[in-house]
């Protein structure tokens, strides 16, 4: 058991793994009385498992290749996504149901107030120090590309966070709406590709291996686009 | 041969750091030296009651112990047991006048200083979360303090092939280290943000009592961040102690860190800073380094925080015949 895992494990509920929801009352009881546990991110599992389900049921997701998403340990999703929150959201639900995990998203804005809330559903900040100490704690970690306007194709690579990322398994992950636009006419798809290869014998942080690294991974999440389509 | 100074000895967590060196075998002289007196029993420590701004008794004493190693925990946390200026005056002395005579005294070959997470600020365009390698760019008085301390130690390494490390403390509570975080978390209401939970970490004092000793045995050279496993945010710790939240926002906090002030607990702006904005980092580097794998986590920290021994008066001999 990790050390984040014990230091929470007698408040009930698992900062990596999803877990069985509890009842409102006990919920309530404990949120009056500070039993919580909070990560160092601000991460609430609490106040994720009484969103998720809400999201669950206006979301829905079919997922390709589940099996490929690490079961345990860190690791880096490469996904596509536009502009807004539906991707990142959808991808969310997704690992959750599939795997049980919960999911830890780069690009929490920095701003007061939103911050802090997107920070408790699982938000890190879009730098590479970040993402570095998320993977190095054991956490499924997703980094978007850059996004793009009408969710045609994927964007520019995260290059600094691939950077933090290298030593991890990377997987590329293609999202695609069910509807134009993202409207809820058919279920999302969510396609989940081979773990890239990283270059063998780099250093974390190589500049080099990064860029590499992040064209194979948009290449892969624009081919597996396009299969989609 | 190891002679270890410890710089702060008077202070809780000084005293237990020479409580458990006097554990260790291979340490053959412990000496220290505070404004107070040690807190506990030390059995075959020495110390010395000097005001670190004395600088001809505290040369005197450091030359005199000519220490291998100096565990500097003469770092006065603003409203600690010291004021603000009190705290920086004194911290400055201590490490200047204490690293200076340990070098000049020929025999030393590690320094491990207290630092502070403070070094690392808080802010827009900052890691939430940062590591060891994270940019130093404090935003807090206190933070400055600990960065001219490590600035002092990193000469010191630089100049005289001395190993140095730093260990960056989370705040560091318990039930009895006198500590500004503690004291407004024990009030019996406290200001917390309103629209906001920022987490932060903690470090127990036992903690980081022990991560001193055994960057000391260990030799460990370089920063270190030491923090309990997990986070707690305003709203928990109050909450976990029974007391009652107050929401506070924009310029309420100065209203809210006065009327702290007169409840007797000093609000200096790194522990307003912390209730605010929240202060996290990485410790995973310090756990794996140091050995420390049983280190409390943070909310029995807090819980431990308002754990005060129970005073039963004692009731009066009753009348048997």
């Amino acid at each position: 058991m990790s050390t984040a895992a014990r230091a929470t494990a007698s408040l009930g509920v698992d900062l990596d793994r999803v877990t069985f929801p509890m009842s409102l009352r006990d919920l309530v009881r404990r949120r009056l009385d500070g039993r919580f546990p909070i990560d160092a991110f601000g991460a609430d599992p609490q106040v994720q498992d009484v969103v998720a389900p809400l999201v669950s049921s206006i979301v829905a997701v079919d997922v390709r290749h589940a099996e490929r998403i690490p079961r345990s340990g860190g690791a880096l999703l490469v996904s596509n996504r536009g502009v807004g929150l539906a991707e990142p959201a959808v991808l969310a639900m997704a690992v959750r149901r599939v795997v049980g995990r919960r999911l830890r998203i780069v690009g929490g804005p920095d701003v007061p107030v939103i911050g802090g809330l997107v920070r408790k559903l699982g938000g890190i900040s879009n730098r590479g120090d970040d993402v570095g100490v998320a993977l190095r704690a054991g956490h499924l970690v997703a980094a978007p590309l850059a996004p793009t306007w009408l969710r045609l194709g994927a964007g520019d690579p995260p290059r600094t966070l691939l950077a933090a990322a290298l030593g991890y398994p990377v997987l590329p992950v293609a999202v695609a709406p069910g509807g134009p636009f993202g409207l809820p006419l058919r279920p999302w798809r969510m396609d989940v590709g081979e773990p890239l290869e990283a270059p063998e014998a780099v250093q974390r942080g190589d500049p080099l291996a990064a860029a590499e690294l992040a064209e194979h991974a948009r290449d892969a999440v624009a081919s597996m686009l396009r299969a989609s389509d | 041969m190891k002679r270890v100074l410890v710089t702060g000895m008077g202070g809780e967590i000084g005293t237990r750091v020479a409580q458990l060196l006097e554990a260790h075998a291979e340490v053959d002289e412990i000496a220290g030296f505070d404004i107070d007196p040690p807190r506990r029993r030390l059995r075959r420590s020495r110390f010395a009651r000097i005001d670190p701004r004395d600088r001809e008794r505290v040369v005197e004493f450091v030359t005199e112990c000519a220490p291998t190693v100096v565990a500097h925990f003469g770092v006065y946390e603003p409203g600690s047991r010291l004021g603000g200026r009190d705290a920086a005056d004194a911290t400055e002395a201590c490490t200047v006048h204490a690293l200076g005579a340990a070098v000049r005294a020929g025999a030393l070959e590690h320094v491990v200083v207290r630092s502070g997470l403070v070094v690392y600020g808080r802010g827009r365009h900052r890691p939430q979360v940062p590591d060891e390698l994270a940019e130093l760019a404090p935003t807090t008085h206190y933070g400055r303090m600990c960065l001219d301390v490590e600035a002092v130690a990193a000469g010191v390494a630089r100049r005289h092939d001395v190993s140095v490390a730093a260990l960056r403390y989370a705040a560091i509570v318990g039930s009895h280290v006198p500590s500004p975080l503690g004291r407004v978390l024990r009030l019996p209401a406290v200001p917390i943000p309103a629209f906001e939970d920022p987490p932060f970490c903690l470090v127990h004092q036992e903690d980081a009592a022990l991560a001193m000793v055994e960057a000391v045995t260990r030799r460990h050279s370089g920063p270190l961040n030491v923090v309990a496993p997990g986070a707690t945010s305003p709203w928990q710790a109050v909450r976990l102690g029974g007391r009652i939240p107050i929401p506070v926002f924009g310029s309420g906090w100065e209203l809210a860190a006065r009327l702290c002030d007169l409840a007797g607990a000093p609000v200096p702006d790194h522990t307003l800073e912390l209730l605010r904005r929240g202060h996290a980092a990485d410790g995973a580097a310090a756990r794996s380094a140091l050995g420390l794998d049983d280190l409390r986590p943070a909310q029995e920290i807090c819980a431990d925080l308002y754990e005060w021994a129970t005073v039963t008066p004692l009731r009066t001999a009753e009348a048997v015949a």
